[in-house]
C-alpha cells in the first residue's frame, strides 16, 4: 500500500496480514482435492538439510582419531540415545531414531522463520500429523501389550461411567499437543510480525524514512519467541510422545518378569 | 491462493506423514546407523583391550607368584646347602683333629715303650755289669775263684735288697 521512491525491503513491514501457507498446486485424486502447499515445499527443503548434515557428519567414520564432524555426529546420538533411555527405560531404546526424527524437524522446521520462510511447524495440519503419529504409536502400544480386548476394555476403566471421559482424553492427547506446538509458534510469528509493524509504524511517525528501529531490537524478542521457543516446543513434542508412549506399556518391573 | 492461518489440509497432513517417515528412515538410515556401528565398535575394541589387561594382569600375577615360590625355594635350597657343608666340614675338621690327636697318643706311646724298653735294657745290662764287678772284686777279695753262677744268685739277692734302681 504505501507508495514510497524506496525500494520494497527498506520500506520494513507496511502491511499486516495472518494467513496460512500458499497453495503452490493442488490436483484431484479420488474425488478429493489435494493441496500442494509452501508448507510441503519448506518440509522438503528442512529435510534436505538434515539429511545433507547427516550425510556431512558421518562421512568416514571411525573408531579411533575421530574428527570434529564426528564427536558431532556421536554427540548428537548418545545425546537423543540418552534422552530416550532416561525418560523411557532402556526397553524403548528402538523408538530414538523416531523422536530424533520429530525433534530435528520441529527444530529446522521452526528456526526456518529466521531465514524469512513461513515456520513449517506454524501450519497446523503439520503439527497435526505428528501428534496422530504420536496417538497412532501410543494405540499400537496399547494393543501390543494388552491385546485389542484389554485396549478396548482400558476405556472402561476404572468404572464404565468412565467411558465418554476415557475416549475424550484419547482424543485430547494429540490435540492438545499439536495445539500447543501450533499456538506457540504461530502465536510467536504473529508477535514477530506485530512487532515489525509496530516499529516500522513508530520509525514512520517520527518521521524517518527508513524504519530504522525495526533493527536490533526485533532481535532481542527473536530469542525468546523464536530460538527459545522453538527449542522448547520441539523439546516438549518429544517428551509428551515419549512419555505417553511408554506409559501405553506395562511397568518396567511387569516387562522384565515376563521376558 | 492460501489456505486459512487455522486449517486442517488433508494435502499438507498426508504429505508431511510421507515426509516424516522419509526423515526417520533417512535418520536411522544415514546417521543412526553409521555412528552406532562405530560406537558399539569401539566399545568392542574397548572391552578387548580391558580384557587384554585384565589377562595380562592375571599373567603377571601368576609369574610374580611363580617367582617368588621359585626365590623361596631357591633361597630354602641354599641355605640347606650351606647348613649341609658347614655339617661336612665340621665332621671333616672333627675327623683331622681326632686322627691328629690318636697319631699323637700313637706316637707319644710308642716313645714311653721305647723309652721303658731302653730303661729295661740298661737296668739289665747294668746288672749283669754289677754281677760281674761284684764276681771280680769278691775274687780278688776272696782270693778264690768264685763260680760265677752260684754267685750270680747272691748278688742278685743283694742287688734287691740294696732296692731297686731308680
Amino acid at each position: 500500500m504505501a507508495i514510497m521512491a524506496l525500494p520494497a525491503f527498506l520500506q520494513g513491514s507496511t502491511e499486516l496480514s495472518v494467513t496460512g501457507p500458499k497453495v503452490v498446486t493442488s490436483f484431484r485424486i479420488f474425488g478429493l482435492t489435494i493441496n500442494l502447499t509452501e508448507t510441503v515445499l519448506l518440509e522438503w527443503i528442512v529435510m534436505a538439510v538434515i539429511i545433507g548434515l547427516s550425510i556431512f557428519l558421518t562421512r568416514g567414520l571411525k573408531v579411533k582419531a575421530v574428527s570434529k564432524r564426528q564427536v558431532i555426529a556421536e554427540m548428537a546420538v548418545e545425546a537423543i540415545t540418552n534422552l530416550v533411555s532416561d525418560t523411557m527405560g532402556k526397553r524403548w531404546l528402538a523408538f530414538t531414531p523416531y523422536i530424533a526424527t520429530v525433534f530435528c524437524f520441529s527444530i529446522f522446521g521452526s528456526l526456518i522463520s529466521l531465514l524469512g520462510f513461513r515456520a513449517v511447524t506454524s501450519d497446523f495440519s503439520v503439527l497435526l500429523t505428528w501428534a496422530l503419529m504420536t496417538f497412532i504409536l501410543i494405540t499400537a502400544t496399547k494393543i501390543r501389550f494388552g491385546g485389542v480386548g484389554g485396549y478396548l476394555k482400558g476405556f472402561a476403566e476404572p468404572i464404565p461411567v468412565m467411558l465418554p471421559i476415557n475416549i475424550l482424553s484419547e482424543i485430547a492427547t494429540p490435540t492438545a499437543m499439536a495445539l500447543r506446538h501450533f499456538g506457540n509458534i504461530a502465536g510467536g510469528s504473529i508477535i514477530m510480525g506485530l512487532i515489525y509493524f509496530g516499529l516500522t509504524g513508530l520509525s514512520h511517525m517520527l518521521h524517518l524514512q527508513v524504519p530504522v528501529l525495526t533493527i536490533g531490537i526485533p532481535a532481542v524478542l527473536s530469542l525468546y519467541f523464536d530460538l527459545f521457543s522453538d527449542f522448547m516446543q520441539a523439546f516438549i513434542f518429544i517428551m509428551l510422545t515419549m512419555v505417553f508412549i511408554s506409559n501405553a506399556g506395562p511397568a518396567d518391573d511387569e516387562a522384565t518378569s515376563a521376558a | 491462493m492460501k489456505l486459512g492461518f487455522f486449517s486442517i489440509d488433508l494435502g499438507t497432513i498426508l504429505f508431511s506423514w510421507i515426509n516424516l517417515m522419509i526423515l526417520f528412515f533417512a535418520l536411522k538410515h544415514f546417521l543412526f546407523k553409521p555412528v552406532q556401528k562405530i560406537l558399539s565398535e569401539r566399545q568392542a575394541a574397548v572391552d578387548r583391550t580391558l580384557q587384554d589387561a585384565e589377562d595380562a594382569r592375571t599373567r603377571a600375577e601368576a609369574a610374580e607368584t611363580e617367582y617368588t615360590e621359585k626365590l623361596a625355594k631357591a633361597k630354602e635350597e641354599s641355605a640347606e646347602m650351606l647348613r649341609s657343608a658347614t655339617r661336612k666340614a665340621q665332621q671333616r675338621s672333627d675327623e683331622i683333629v681326632a686322627g691328629a690327636k690318636a697319631e699323637a697318643a700313637g706316637i707319644l706311646q710308642q716313645n714311653r715303650e721305647e723309652l721303658e724298653r731302653e730303661k729295661r735294657r740298661a737296668e739289665s745290662q747294668l746288672r749283669s755289669d754289677v754281677s760281674e764287678l761284684a764276681v771280680l772284686v769278691a775274687e780278688k777279695v776272696v782270693g778264690r775263684e768264685i763260680n760265677q753262677n752260684d754267685h750270680a744268685r747272691l748278688i742278685d739277692e743283694f742287688i734287691d735288697s740294696v732296692g731297686d734302681v731308680q
